[in-house]
């Protein structure tokens, strides 16, 4: 994962401005009420950033399997399906990576 | 208010600790170091970054990227703040912290309190969930730095997360474009720069939510 100083410098920049987000609005709240496409850009763009993180992981993670891919599409589609269904977000995460885990592995 | 911060805080740590220990875990098994898994879990304090930051590192992206990243994931927190301003506290450290610490669950948390509720209870009760947040990442890294894990594709609960994150973010969608815009612009960034088709296709998705902002607002 590289060096600690490439690790800690990429958390303080993170932390900085996740930070920065945060206070925006006790800042500039007057600012931000006046400018609706900012909010409308904030609506829209977190599920693009999801649904990227969603298929560049998943592209990441099948790039080590040579071949099929049906065991990632069958615990993606698991892990939606429970995700919708009960609406628990540890549930779905544990049991998509169980079932992903054992068709991998075959236990 | 009747209950204490820490009672109010216990359906937070259902959540956090576990999921902190799955974010510690995964650090470590990525190949960071334990002590950089618990300071990322106190100096950015923010779960899906967090999450996001691991596959970055791993591919030793630029920290600017990672820094516009996680500017554009978080950027939801901006209207966090608004709905916020009357109810922090004046106190210079305590404002700080409290702004600091306005995560989803935080938020949510502090938006149902009755109105009584004195400012520095709030900041308590910011400070205990980010405490269940760091107690789990600590776990899971000490977890991930002693077991020798034989299982390949552990790290598809990363995978996982982000799906519970599209699912949810889809719920509170106000129109299907950011998930077309997306399915679209992934596979057109990695044709043209394989290398890095995460950080090209956030610009597209950037540039293609201004372009139709624009057309149906207009100006």
């Amino acid at each position: 994962m590289g060096d600690s100083t490439y690790v800690i410098l990429t958390i303080v920049a993170m932390g900085a401005v996740t930070f920065a987000i945060r206070a925006l609005p006790f800042m500039t709240g007057r600012w931000l009420q006046r400018h609706p496409q900012v909010q409308r850009l904030g609506r829209f763009l977190p599920l693009s950033i999801m649904v990227l993180l969603t298929l560049h992981s998943l592209r990441d993670i099948a790039g080590s399997w040579a071949g099929q891919l049906w065991p990632e599409v069958l615990a993606l589609t698991l892990v939606i399906g429970l995700q919708w269904w009960r609406r628990h977000a540890l549930l779905s995460i544990a049991v998509g990576t169980l079932l992903y885990l054992w068709l991998r592995n075959g236990f | 208010m009747g209950r204490s911060p820490l009672l109010l805080s216990v359906p937070v740590a259902v959540g956090y600790v576990p999921l902190g220990a799955v974010f510690g875990f995964l650090f470590v098994q990525a190949g960071g170091a334990w002590w950089l898994a618990i300071a990322s879990s106190v100096l950015i304090y923010a779960g899906a970054s967090q999450f996001m930051m691991i596959p970055m590192l791993t591919a030793g992206l630029p920290i600017g990227s990672i820094a516009l990243a996680t500017l554009v994931v978080n950027l939801r927190h901006v209207f966090y703040g608004l709905s916020l301003l009357h109810l922090v506290p004046k106190n210079g450290l305590a404002k700080f912290y409290l702004i600091f610490g306005l995560t989803d669950e935080t938020y949510s948390l502090l938006t149902t309190l009755p109105a009584e509720t004195t400012p520095m209870q709030r900041v308590w009760l910011t400070l205990i969930n980010q405490m269940w947040w760091v107690s789990g990442t600590a776990l899971g890294a000490v977890l991930g730095s002693q077991v020798q894990t034989q299982l390949a594709g552990l790290d598809f609960a990363l995978v996982a997360l982000f799906a519970v994150l599209v699912v949810e973010q889809w719920r509170a969608r106000s129109s299907a474009k950011p998930l077309w815009v997306a399915l679209l612009s992934y596979p057109v960034a990695w044709l043209i720069w394989p290398a890095h088709a995460l950080l090209a296709a956030i610009g597209m998705s950037v540039v293609a939510a201004i372009w139709l902002d624009w057309i149906t607002h207009g100006r």
